[in-house]
């Protein structure tokens, strides 16, 4: 992976690297990829699942209710009339 | 638990670090049993960070399902035991808290990620810790902590509570100085949970018959040192002489595929389920609201995230972009699959399959880190195969070298718990466990 | 020119797509729970309702449901999106390869997904430097997209098409009329080769609004030979005008990969079972062929209620479309008064006096004076409109509404005309004006107009 890469998948992570992240991170994932590249030897392949395990029609009713009081959930949380508090839009 | 137990492994995590944090006394007087949970598993009563400085003074509003049911079965939470940050590793290194050392030899590591877990099953006497495998994290420590570790099948105990690395991924397990005390206290914590559809797919926990047969995958032996396998071939003896087992050689030609797999599912899915730290409702927050989102997120989660967390997002977030999608986490979905299917035909000629835990005993703290990330990624790779089918597995211990302990691990078919935990317990009587010096 | 829509309606559970938090809202994040909230260690559990209604709409739009589904995490970043990741589908959605016969043109329907919302976000301090506060009970909320192929040629259209399918879905998920107002839609629309696409438009108003405007800002810079961007836009309004959403400092990758924590859903087997009810335009299709009614008057008849046309209908089969119509008539002037307590009884009763009418054994007049006596109210524009009849200022608003009422009767393509322009209320306008004689104020006038024309035919 080169340093360029690194610089636009740490952009969409919302991670900030140093100059010196960037190189070692560059130079480790690219060690990492081309190991990966094992997999190319593999064709053929069709099947997957998202589960190692058959997780099929697990459905909830539809009947609302809460477990825990909204209350506790908050308390902790920097809030301004109920409202979270979060960072600016532009 | 009496106050000079309890100040006695006080003393304990002192010198080796297993705990991030431990109960007070007085809940702990009348309880049937003692437990701790690996910090990843979210607990009312003390904070839960799975080693990283993002979560640093969260106090969850809820129990983890498995802590739920160990306390609704009497059992008392003694504490939560330190692990590599959200469970990147396999020494236990990468915390943003205290690194646990290792009970036979407090220069080296525990294994990871739950090292401390491990650990604390070594000091503490009939101590039971939940520990959480993605790729071995369980085994791993086991083995080099010289105690048995197990994890079952994926699904079989609820997620509910447990702070996700790769959600296909993650089993809550047990580690324990034996396998008896695992098997008795398994089943109050296996089945089905409402709040975990993926716990929800199995069939009843049923007893099936001992396992006859025991397949040896010959991919599984390959590049193993000599001197561990020779250790791994007597202990094999056992198996085949006094357990009274055949042992047969089988072949799994997908094993060598599982380690790139296995770490494009497990980061790309991290990289999404880390993707909720932001400083916005719990855990660290950033200096100032008044910042653009972008370079506030960026900022929190630069100052919150270790180095290793940071490399696995990075690779994550790279294996699923457009472009790469299919050629990294598609294909490993279609191994993940295929490596499924082998282990199907070699559970049709053996009930269970053995192999070393680890290629290596317990390495000192100084040879960790001289080793690159890759090479530490390949050091799993016994232990990630039947963690990437969710396959059940149980790390036993087998022997020493150089003082140090060493395991081995049977695999059983999916739900097969039960022929697992009766072979641990047909080896428990059989073998004798290495002891650590300092106990309480 | 090329018009496409993705529309997002929120479907109507009591509880939340994935977690059981109630969707009648409250003050901000009381509705809200650890899974909403994107607490470590909680995780999501599909509402059975949801996906049901889901496949409802598949089957409504004909399209193809794979025999397995699954949802998938979309990542990116912004402070409403609790998790830093919405769930939603991206491959095999509960429907695909759809279309939608509007009025008798094929619209095809691309795909049907269900995805949860994110909560809400209310700006605070100075514009252009606001702090994000949020509110996350919208967080989660279930909602389905529809996203059709560029099949519509002009924003009235657009807006017709979308009024439909509305009445369609109401129809098929039991949404209530707000609905209307709450659908949100993101609109694609090309005039030349570029396509351009304005997120995020509430309402059918704002849609049409919002697509005039681009299709004219479009067809002028073509016709300038300035180039039309491939751009994402936004519809202010304030101002009614669309304006380029600014660019970002990079591109989003969405990253898309399955959700491990919901598994899979049968869902050909689901749909199967599911059996749709006739809904409001097949009925009024279906009326037109079976009794020979003017398209105009069963769209109406199904507009007003699908209970009145089961009236109709027991009636045309015994006594005739004639008879039937003439009684279904006076019994949706004051519907809306009547409806909630319009039980079988009633029903009987109304059958009845249609019957003794058919036999010829009362009169026309007769009828109307059974028919108020059963329904309890005497079938009078004041009454419909609920209006105290001893203020004489309310008995002039009577006389003003009448005259309303007799120009719209007059000019029956009215409501068609408003619809494409609303300067169509003009003629209206100047009619009433005229048959009134300066009794009434030309602001009264335009108000009563343009009030009568908003609740359509």
């Amino acid at each position: 992976m080169d340093s360029e890469t690194v610089r636009r998948v740490a952009l969409l992570a919302r991670l900030e690297l140093s100059e010196e992240e960037i190189e070692s991170y560059s130079k480790d994932l690219s060690e990492i990829l081309d190991h990966f590249s094992l997999l190319d030897e593999l064709e053929g392949l069709e099947d997957y699942g998202f589960n190692p395990v058959e997780v099929a029609d697990v459905l909830r009713d539809d009947e609302p209710g809460q477990d825990i009081p909204a209350e506790d959930l908050m308390k902790d949380m920097d809030t301004y009339q109920d409202y979270v508090r979060g960072p600016r839009l532009s | 638990m009496n106050a000079s137990r309890l100040e006695a492994i006080r003393e304990l995590d002192r010198d080796y670090g297993m705990f991030y944090s431990l109960s007070e006394d007085a809940a702990l007087e009348s309880a049937e049993f003692h437990f701790s949970a690996k910090d990843n598993l979210t607990t009312v009563d003390h904070e839960t960070t799975a080693g990283s400085r993002m979560l640093s003074g969260w106090r969850p509003p809820f129990d983890a399902a498995a802590v739920e049911s160990l306390r609704g079965a009497g059992g008392a939470l003694l504490g939560k035991t330190s692990m590599d940050e959200f469970g990147f590793g396999t020494f236990s290194v990468n915390s943003a808290f205290a690194v646990p050392r290792n009970p036979h030899d407090r220069e080296r590591s525990c294994g990871g990620s739950s090292g401390g877990a491990a650990c604390a099953a070594a000091l503490i006497d009939g101590h039971i810790s939940l520990g959480v495998s993605t790729g071995g994290s369980v085994s791993c420590p086991a083995a080099f902590c010289g105690v048995v570790g197990f994890t079952p099948t994926y699904g079989r105990v609820s997620r509910h509570g447990l702070l996700d690395y790769g959600s296909s991924l993650d089993k809550v397990g047990m580690l324990s100085a034996d396998c008896a005390s695992i098997a008795e206290r398994f089943p109050l914590m296996a089945g089905p949970d409402r709040r975990d559809p993926t716990s929800c797919g199995h069939p009843e926990h049923s007893e099936r018959s001992a396992a006859r047969t025991v397949g040896v995958p010959k991919q599984s032996l390959q590049g193993i040192p000599e001197d561990v396998l020779a250790v791994f071939n007597e202990a094999l003896e056992v198996v085949r002489g006094d357990m009274g087992l055949d042992v047969v050689e089988v072949d799994i030609p997908v094993f060598n595929y599982a380690q790139p797999a296995y770490y494009i599912i497990a980061t790309s899915e991290a990289s999404t389920n880390l993707a909720r730290y932001g400083g916005m409702r719990y855990g660290a927050r950033g200096e100032d609201l008044d910042t653009h989102f972008d370079r506030y997120f960026r900022q929190v989660r630069s100052a919150g995230f270790g180095g290793e967390a940071k490399r696995r997002i990075l690779l994550g977030t790279f294996t699923r972009m457009v472009g790469y999608r299919d050629r990294y986490y598609l294909k490993a979905l279609q191994v993940r699959q295929a490596l499924i299917a082998e282990y199907r035909r070699a559970f049709a000629s053996c009930d269970l399959l053995l192999a070393p835990t680890m290629p290596f005993v317990a390495p000192r703290f100084d040879e960790v880190e001289a080793m690159s990330p890759l090479e530490i990624y390949l050091a799993d790779h016994l232990t990630i195969p039947p963690n990437l089918a969710g396959m059940p597995h149980i790390s036993l211990p087998c022997g020493e070298l150089d003082g140090m302990p060493l395991g081995m691990q049977f695999t059983a078919d999916h739900w097969h718990e039960d022929r697992l935990l009766k072979a641990g317990v047909e080896w428990d009587r059989r073998s004798e466990y290495p002891v650590p010096e300092a106990r309480a | 020119m090329r018009i496409g829509l993705e529309i997002h309606v929120q479907l109507p559970t009591r509880s939340k797509m994935f977690c059981s938090c109630p969707t009648d809202g409250g003050p901000p994040n009381s509705a809200v729970c650890p899974t909403c909230l994107g607490m470590p260690g909680s995780r999501p559990t599909l509402n059975r309702a949801a996906l049901e209604m889901g496949l409802r709409l598949a089957k409504l739009f004909d399209c193809q449901v794979p025999e397995r589904t699954w949802f998938a995490r979309k990542t990116y970043f912004y402070p409403d999106l609790a998790k830093h990741y919405q769930v939603t589908q991206h491959d095999n959605p509960v429907g695909e390869h759809g279309a939608f016969d509007f009025r008798g043109k094929e619209v095809r329907i691309r795909r049907v997904h269900l995805e949860e919302d994110p909560g809400s976000i209310r700006r605070a301090g100075r514009p252009g430097e606001e702090l994000s506060l949020v509110d996350y009970n919208r967080s989660g909320m279930p909602l389905v997209e529809i996203v059709t192929e560029p099949d519509l040629s002009s924003p009235a259209e657009a807006r017709q098409f979308l009024s439909d399918m509305l009445t369609e879905i109401r129809h098929t998920i039991g949404l209530s009329g707000e609905g209307e107002q709450t659908v949100r839609a993101d609109c694609n629309i090309s005039v030349g080769e570029e396509r351009v696409e304005v997120k995020n438009v509430t309402g059918l108003k704002n849609m049409e609004r919002a697509l005039k405007y681009e299709a004219v800002r479009q067809t002028k810079m073509l016709r300038s030979r300035r180039p039309v961007l491939r751009e994402t836009r936004r519809y202010d309004e304030e101002r009614k005008v669309t304006v380029a959403v600014r660019k970002k400092e990079f591109e989003e990758d969405y990253g898309y990969i399955g959700e491990p924590d919901l598994g899979v859903f049968h869902i050909r087997a689901m749909a199967e079972e599911l059996e749709n009810k006739e809904t409001p335009l097949e009925r009024a299709r279906r009326l037109e062929l079976q009794y020979g009614l003017a398209e105009s008057t069963a769209r109406q008849l199904v507009n007003t209620s699908m209970r009145l046309c089961d009236l109709f209908e027991r009636m045309a089969a015994d006594l005739g479309a004639k008879v039937a119509l003439n009684v279904t008539g006076q019994v949706s002037g004051p519907w809306f008064h009547v409806k909630d307590s319009f039980d079988q009884s009633m029903e009987d009763a109304v059958f009845e006096a249609a019957e003794e009418f058919w036999r010829d054994g009362i009169t026309d007049s007769e009828l109307t004076i059974r028919l108020s006596k059963i329904l309890g109210t005497h079938v009078t524009v004041e009454e419909t409109l609920g209006l105290d009849v001893e203020d004489s200022s309310v008995k002039d608003r009577i006389g003003l509404n009448e005259a309303v009422e007799k120009a719209v009767e007059e000019n029956p393509g009215i409501f068609e005309d408003y619809a494409k322009n609303e300067r169509a209320a003009n003629r209206l306008i100047g009619e009433v004006k005229k048959s009134t004689g300066g009794t009434f104020s030309s602001q009264e006038i335009v108000a009563a107009v343009k009030a009568r024309l908003s609740q359509g035919p």
